[in-house]
């Protein structure tokens, strides 16, 4: 079978250039941001931020980073690439150097890029992976022109998907409609109709403008995204019960730092180390943080849409995390 | 794919119009949507009650119903007891030395509740139109009726109703009680007493021929004294339909007592266990049989943690 050749610019090597820069942001950035997180986490403290400092392991820190992160990594690769391969398409054959996102795009060789879209579909909450059916067809144009399919097969294809699709999220499309979530609906519907629309070269006039919008834009969205992530905490959020003088115990709300023979260490939700003398703890629960409670009530087969595909797995193997009720008191 | 002639034209202005709209709908769900999920949240109702903060939560219970709600060596047992304490534990006051069981008479739970002397009570409180006007009932989370116990002696004798109303005769009843009104309406004999223990003694000693309340309170007394006491099956009234009282200042605290009540019938439909199946297994279970379930409850739609945890 003899495929015709992809349009655009062929796909280059990374050259070594490129590659240091990779590897400087991919180590940079993760600890640049731990210790942002250590500082915020430390509610601004100077000797807190070193007593964390000093109990959190390295190694921890970015594992904790990469749990939280890895959905605002891949969402940001995945905007840049998918908006680079449009632009690529579209001044494939320019005198003029192509954009910035054209470039990245160009230079990513194709198991980074099949390893982004992998990591974000196990990762990104189920409500947003029809956006990244669009962001696949975007990235993977070339290569399913390159397919060179015949027209029919095409439109089978594509019915069969959309069949598929749609005997997936029509009971949660019904019910969301129902119940008046119609932003969810849209993210469910919508994304997969435009899916086969983004192929294709822009009209030449835009491509420049969406470029010098596209950069900013994507950089200020992170950035907003990314504020949340840095306010994540690094350690789990506890509730140790205290015993007092005056017989009813005293919970403390906050991550614990170090436990010794002697004392452990709490870092208070509302602010403050407090040492708790071993032999005054009672009991100690790990507990959710208000940022866990879901905002839709919508599920696709059982899959509730805010969670991830990984997350959703791993309900399967424990279904049933049971919260204590002593997390609901007020710190 | 081949092109047709229109296609060059065409295919850049749809491209557009598919690029956009999905950064436009991209950046919608970046900024996110409105954070406040549609039902209100656990967390959000229990700030909002009177409880919240608070070191103790106060539970007015009754102290001398037996298998209900007693005080037995300085600790207090029965149903309603564990009935209450489910619901003080999924509130956060969990171990009793978080929970104030406040004894109250049968008449004096309204002025308990509107007083704020306490803030819950669990305590065979039947739900009535004229008490509903005082005070919210969440429930109903036991059906009972009203039945008689008499002594073994008198079993020959008083079969129903009509032989309580020869002449001599007299039932207790606790004054208030809706057993009261049962009772005066059809012109029997009637000793108000102030508690339960009062009737129970009256009707050991031979002084009243008959003591009326819930089958479950009888069947606590028939517990202690099972040889000398026996239950009449006689219709009398409707069924009980037993509530647990919260102030209507707290409107917070009824939805939430709601929630957690209904949670538990869920769980015990899905399951066959559940901490209301639990705490009936353990006290009114043997005396009452094995067969009861928990009536089914209004509750308000409200999101908690383990909302993404897989529908069984």
């Amino acid at each position: 079978m003899t495929a015709a050749p992809p349009p655009g610019p062929a796909r280059k090597r990374s050259p070594w250039r490129a590659g240091q820069g990779f590897w400087t942001v991919a180590v940079g950035v993760p600890a640049i941001f731990s210790v942002m997180r250590l500082w915020i986490e430390a509610g601004g403290e100077l000797q807190t931020t070193l007593l964390l400092v000093a109990n959190v392991g390295p190694v921890n820190l970015l594992a904790a980073l990469f749990t939280t992160a890895t959905r605002l990594v891949t969402t940001g690769l995945v905007a840049v690439f998918a908006l680079g391969a449009v632009l690529a398409v579209s001044t494939a054959g320019s005198p003029r150097r192509p954009p910035l996102f054209a470039r990245w795009f160009a230079l990513a060789p194709a198991w980074f890029l099949g390893s982004v879209f992998v990591i974000a579909l196990a990762t990104w909450q189920i409500i947003y992976l029809p956006l990244l059916a669009v962001a696949a067809v975007a990235v993977f144009q070339r290569e399913l022109s390159a397919l060179g399919w015949p027209r029919p097969r095409w439109a089978v294809t594509v019915a069969v998907l959309a069949a598929g699709y749609g005997w997936l999220v029509a009971p949660t499309v019904r019910e969301g409609w129902a119940t008046g979530e119609l932003f969810a609906v849209a993210l469910l519907v919508v994304p997969p109709v435009l899916a086969p629309g983004v192929t294709g070269p822009l009209p030449g006039r835009l491509v420049r403008p969406l470029a010098a919008l596209a950069q900013p834009g994507i950089a200020i969205v992170l950035l907003a995204a990314a504020v949340p992530v840095v306010m994540t905490p690094v350690l789990p959020m506890t509730v140790t019960t205290v015993r007092t003088a005056a017989g009813v115990p005293e919970e403390v709300r906050g991550h614990v730092i170090s436990t010794d023979d002697v004392s452990t260490v709490i870092l208070q939700e509302r602010g403050g180390v407090r040492y708790v003398d071993n032999d005054d703890i009672e009991a100690r629960v790990l507990c959710p943080t208000e940022e866990e409670l879901v905002r839709y009530r919508l599920r696709v087969r059982d899959f509730h849409v805010e969670d991830s595909l990984l997350g959703a797995l791993g309900r399967r193997v424990r279904p049933f995390t049971p919260v204590s009720a002593v997390c609901r008191i007020p710190a | 794919m081949t092109d047709t002639p229109a296609r060059p034209r065409l295919r850049p202005l749809l491209t557009a119009t598919a690029v956009t709209l999905t950064m436009l709908l991209a950046g919608a769900a970046a900024c996110g949507p409105d954070k406040d999920p549609s039902p209100r949240t656990v967390d959000e109702l229990f700030k909002q009650t009177s409880v919240y903060g608070k070191p103790k939560i106060k539970i007015g219970v009754a102290e001398d119903q037996p298998l209900m709600g007693k005080l037995i060596d300085g600790r207090f047992e029965g149903f309603d007891i564990e009935i209450a304490r489910y619901l003080a534990e999924s509130l956060g006051f969990q171990g009793d030395s978080r929970i104030d069981f406040v004894p109250l008479q049968t008449e004096d739970r309204e002025n308990a509740l509107l007083s704020g002397k306490v803030n819950l009570v669990v305590a065979s409180y039947s739900m009535t139109p004229e008490r509903e006007k005082e005070i919210d009932f969440v429930g109903p989370y036991f059906v009972t009726k009203q039945e008689l116990l008499i002594r073994v002696a008198d079993r020959g004798t008083i079969r129903d109703l009509s032989d309580l109303a020869q002449p001599g005769r007299e039932t207790c009843v606790v004054g208030g009680s809706t057993g009261e009104r049962e009772f005066t309406g059809r012109g029997l004999k009637v000793y108000p007493a102030a508690t339960n223990r009062v009737c129970l003694e009256r009707l050991l000693a031979g002084k009243s021929h008959a003591f009326s309340t819930d089958e479950t309170i009888l069947a606590g007394y028939l517990s202690e004294h099972p040889k000398d006491l026996h239950v009449v099956d006689v219709p009398i009234g409707a069924n009980e339909r037993l509530g647990v009282g919260v102030s209507k200042q707290d409107p917070a605290l009824r939805d939430l007592v709601a929630f957690f009540l209904r949670k538990s019938f869920d769980t015990g439909q899905r399951t066959d266990t559940s901490p209301w199946l639990a705490a009936y297994r353990r006290t009114l279970g043997p005396w009452l049989g094995e067969d009861v379930m928990q009536p089914p409850i209004d509750a308000p739609d409200l999101v908690d943690y383990d909302e993404k945890a897989p529908r069984p």
